[in-house]
């Protein structure tokens, strides 16, 4: 009956009242007592006659459809595998009764489990070679393009899961294994025709084609499991062997496309290449040098430039390319690259390259200073409050790339002083937003003169209008104010003893009284080389108001009425070097307004000039602003040096009280990752090293020349005087 | 006997007691040995009568014949390095003027080949007194302690300047630039 019942099994399904009646036999051989139980007796005949089936229906069919062609033997296979699915369930069904205790009972394998087994071992070990070959070839066509049928590989596949008896090795060995053999085999055939033929973004669009193709082909048919392996093996072959030779392609690598703003390609380059572990790092690298050689561009220009025109300390055309050469890159990292790290580096690095090459008389850091100075002073560019912010923002990423951060900081505050002082700042908040950007870059420390600059004007508007009272009080001839600026924020000045009219004199006088009282303790000198007058003169019939300085206004008064003066006698009277004097008189008798006559006339100033006022001087204008040159230079180079001394000297004492004792090459590490504003060659930090060993904080140890260690007892009169300044 | 030496405990006293006993002050080392075995420490180019006493009554030299018969043990051949090494820096201390911790330049290159004459190789000597002479450098024209003492250090560490790295040196600039000196020299 059992026979009979697997021949039919195979193609008809049984029917409840069947299925009931197999089930009681089998209930009732199986429950009766020994020597009447059966269990054993089926259990081994259950095996027998799958195995029969197996060996002697199922293996000749199968037998003979091979060599008739992949998909032959396939669909056979298929068929008589569904077929046994079908049995082998049915006859688990009827056997139940074994499967719930005598199997168990034994440790047996389950009636299935058994099923499987002899399929396997009849069936499947002597088929699977060659049917996983055929189904390599099926894939292999569509690949080609053919269509071919998905439905019939997929079943097949699931026999290969279904071999694994629950977990995946048979499908992993006999048919994944050679499946990524033959991918490997196939791409690599494909990229070495492509490799040849096509430009770097064909090749890049056949290979992301391909990727996705195999990515579908894992979820159409095949086991999830294989989707990592197979794609890496793409991976591999397509992009990883042949990475560096699409990037340097000639006329459509890397450089080509960053050149020609190909945006997309470079997008699908960036893709493709971070599925590789690595694989970004050679593109960043092309973008960096490319980057820089961009910035090498700019560079040159400028360089060609200074060839005819004269070298200044202000060149707005190289900070806007700058600036633009920046933005550029900065959107394509976003777009292109996903803002990916590694070419945010690679744009960092380029940039701290170009930035640093000082090209003529003038450092970069002063032409960035001098361009701020530009778009923050009135009568500079023309731009909108968003503009201006928009500016300032981006010389403030390219200042973050400047080594010399404290000579930047040195001319700036220089400039902001001259801003403020003679009252050229387009807006106050400008200004502010400006400082506070670089406060986020750089710490409190960075901005606090600039901050102290700015509220001293602020303190100075408030107490004007007391002052102002106090002046009126007096009945003063000349409208007087007066800018208290507190030493220590502001650039030091020169400060001429200049001998003053009466009236200029009285006035400074009632300020300093109302002053004294209002801050006893402090002590007020006067720079009356920064001081700014209006001064109406009359020339024959007209009258002029004139913006001048007030060392201007006091050589003026000295010429009042028509008087001549030697350069000696001036000099003399007003108590100004031939420094100061020279300058000043040129500015009044050989600028554009020659207020002054010069005997004899000619452009330069000598001491033998004489000087008395143009009696014929005219002009269409009422107001006249007559420039003076500066007196100082435009920064103290001199002082930012000593500052470094200071903050190096610093370091060294701040690490060397927490380490004690320090090898060499650690010290000057240690300090140059301690200075965050500017980087000193090694030597320098030598000697400062010195001087410290000098003044006796540091020795030489005396087994290792090679080691300091703080002197006992440090000096303590030393290291007060540094740690205040630092 | 020997205090009437003592009644100028300066230069002056020393070269006295020098042209008594044959050697000349400004040239002879052996001057400024016999000074540095006396214990001469307080202040730069004297000795104290507590010093002076100490050292005689430590060295046992109470007569003009004694300190004749000391000279020969005062050349510095007999020092091991260690010793020679203190002497050195002896040498400098003593030879500063009034309250400057440093010495000319000058003085430096006339100290340096009479003091380390037989222990340093007479053309290290040379090339250095050379290039601190023809050094345009201000900083140089005063030598300090560090960069006298550690000249003779880098005579015994650093035979050969091809051994000399100086991006790992923590010996003073000057010694870089010595060096690079010497590697110019080479060259020509």
């Amino acid at each position: 009956m059992l026979d009979n019942g697997i021949k039919e099994g195979k193609t008809n399904m049984f029917g409840a009242k069947e299925y009931v009646t197999i089930y009681t036999t089998c209930y009732d051989m199986c429950t009766q007592r020994s020597p009447y139980n059966w269990s054993r007796d089926l259990y081994q005949r259950h095996g027998e006659t799958i195995e029969n089936y197996l060996t002697q229906t199922v293996l000749p069919a199968l037998r003979e459809k091979t060599g008739q062609g992949g998909t032959i033997l396939l669909a056979e296979l298929q068929h008589r595998w569904s077929n046994h699915q079908i049995m082998n369930k049915w006859l688990k069904k009827f056997f139940t009764y074994l499967d719930r205790y005598y199997v168990k009972h034994h440790s047996l394998p389950t009636l299935e489990q058994a099923g499987l087994r002899h399929f396997k071992s009849h069936i499947y070990d002597g088929t699977k070679a060659e049917s996983a070959a055929a189904i390599l070839s099926l894939i292999n066509e569509e690949r080609e393009g053919e269509i071919i049928d998905k439905t019939l590989v997929k079943s097949i596949v699931e026999l290969y899961e279904s071999m694994g008896m629950g977990g995946l090795e048979a499908y992993t060995a006999d048919l994944e294994s050679p499946l990524l053999d033959s991918t490997r085999d196939y791409y690599v055939k494909k990229r070495e025709s492509w490799i040849v033929v096509d430009s770097t973004p064909d090749y890049l669009i056949k290979a992301e084609r391909a990727l996705a193709q195999e990515k579908n082909r894992v979820a159409d048919y095949l086991n999830n499991a294989s989707e990592t392996k197979l794609l890496r093996v793409c991976e591999e072959e397509l992009l990883e062997k042949v990475e560096m030779q699409l990037l340097e392609k000639e006329g459509s690598g890397c450089r080509v496309l960053l050149a020609n703003d190909k945006s997309e390609d470079l997008r699908r380059m960036f893709t493709l290449f971070s599925r590789l572990e690595k694989g970004l790092n050679p593109m960043a690298d092309i973008v960096q040098k490319f980057i820089s050689s961009m910035g090498n561009d700019i560079i040159d220009k400028r360089k060609a430039r200074l060839e005819t025109e004269k070298d200044k300390n202000d060149d707005p055309k190289f900070v806007k390319s700058l600036i633009e050469l920046h933005e550029k890159y900065l959107g394509v990292i976003k777009t292109d690259f996903a803002g990916h790290s590694l070419f945010q580096k690679a744009l960092k690095d380029a940039f701290v390259e170009i930035v640093n090459k000082n090209v003529g008389q003038y450092t970069n850091a002063e032409l960035m200073s001098t361009f701020c100075d530009r778009v923050l002073k009135s009568g500079g560019e023309k731009l909108s409050e968003a503009e201006v912010e928009e500016n300032l923002d981006r010389i403030v990423q390219l200042f973050s790339y400047l080594t010399d951060k404290d000579l930047f900081a040195e001319i700036y505050r220089n400039q902001l002083a001259k801003r403020l002082l003679n009252q050229r700042s387009a807006s106050d908040d400008a200004e502010k937003v400006m400082i506070s950007k670089l406060k986020m870059q750089c710490g409190t420390h960075f901005t606090s003169k600039m901050e102290g600059m700015l509220a001293d004007l602020a303190v100075g508007s408030d107490q004007k209008t007391e002052f102002d009272a106090k002046l009126k009080q007096h009945n003063s001839k000349l409208d007087f104010s007066v800018q208290v600026l507190t030493t220590g924020f502001w650039p030091t000045y020169k400060s001429p003893e200049v001998v003053l009219p009466e009236q200029m004199s009285t006035c400074m006088g009632i300020f300093k009284d109302w002053h004294e009282n209002k801050h006893a303790k402090r002590k007020l000198a006067w720079i009356h080389s920064l001081g700014n007058a209006s001064v109406r003169g009359t020339f024959g019939k007209k009258s002029y108001d004139m913006q001048v300085t007030t060392l201007q206004a006091v050589a003026l008064d000295a010429l009042n009425g028509g008087k001549t003066l030697t350069f000696t006698e001036l000099a003399e009277k007003l108590n100004l070097e031939e420094s100061v004097l020279k300058p000043l008189m040129h500015s009044l008798s050989c600028g554009k307004y020659k207020v002054v006559t010069k005997t004899p006339a000619s452009n330069k100033i000598n001491s033998t000039d004489s000087f008395k006022a143009n009696p014929k001087f005219s002009s269409n204008m009422r107001k006249l602003r007559i420039p003076m040159a500066s007196l100082d230079a435009s920064h103290n180079t001199k002082r930012v040096e000593e500052d470094r001394s200071i903050a190096i000297e610093a370091a060294i004492v701040r690490i060397m009280k927490a380490r004690k004792t320090l090898q060499h090459q650690q010290l000057i590490a240690e300090v140059l990752s301690q200075l965050a504003f500017f980087k000193p060659n090694p030597r320098v930090i030598k000697k400062r090293i010195e001087a410290l060993i000098d003044r006796e904080y540091l020795e030489r140890s005396k087994d290792n020349n090679n080691q300091y260690n703080v002197s006992s007892p440090p000096p303590t009169v030393v290291l007060i005087g540094i740690l205040a300044l630092a | 006997e020997t205090s009437i030496y003592h009644t100028e405990t300066t230069l002056l006293g020393i070269s006295m007691l020098c042209d008594d006993l044959g050697i000349d002050a400004l040239e002879d080392i052996r001057v400024l040995v016999l000074l540095w075995k006396l214990g001469a420490n307080e202040k730069p180019a004297q000795i104290s009568k507590e010093e002076w006493k100490k050292g005689c009554i430590e060295l046992r030299v109470d007569s003009m014949a004694k300190f004749k018969a000391l000279l020969p043990a005062l050349d510095t051949g007999f020092l091991d390095r260690t010793e020679f090494k203190d002497f050195f820096k002896f040498c400098f201390q003593f030879n500063r003027q009034g309250t400057h911790r440093t010495l000319d330049k000058d003085l430096v290159t006339a100290l340096i080949p009479m003091t380390l004459k037989d222990r340093v190789p007479s053309k290290r000597l040379s090339t250095f007194c050379d290039f601190l002479t023809e050094s345009k450098d201000e900083s140089y024209s005063r030598i300090t302690l560090d960069q006298w003492t550690s000249f003779l250090d880098f005579c015994y560490e650093v035979e050969d300047i091809a051994d000399y790295d100086e991006a790992t040196s923590a010996w003073p600039v000057l010694i870089d630039e010595y060096v690079e000196y010497l590697e110019e020299l080479e060259k020509k």
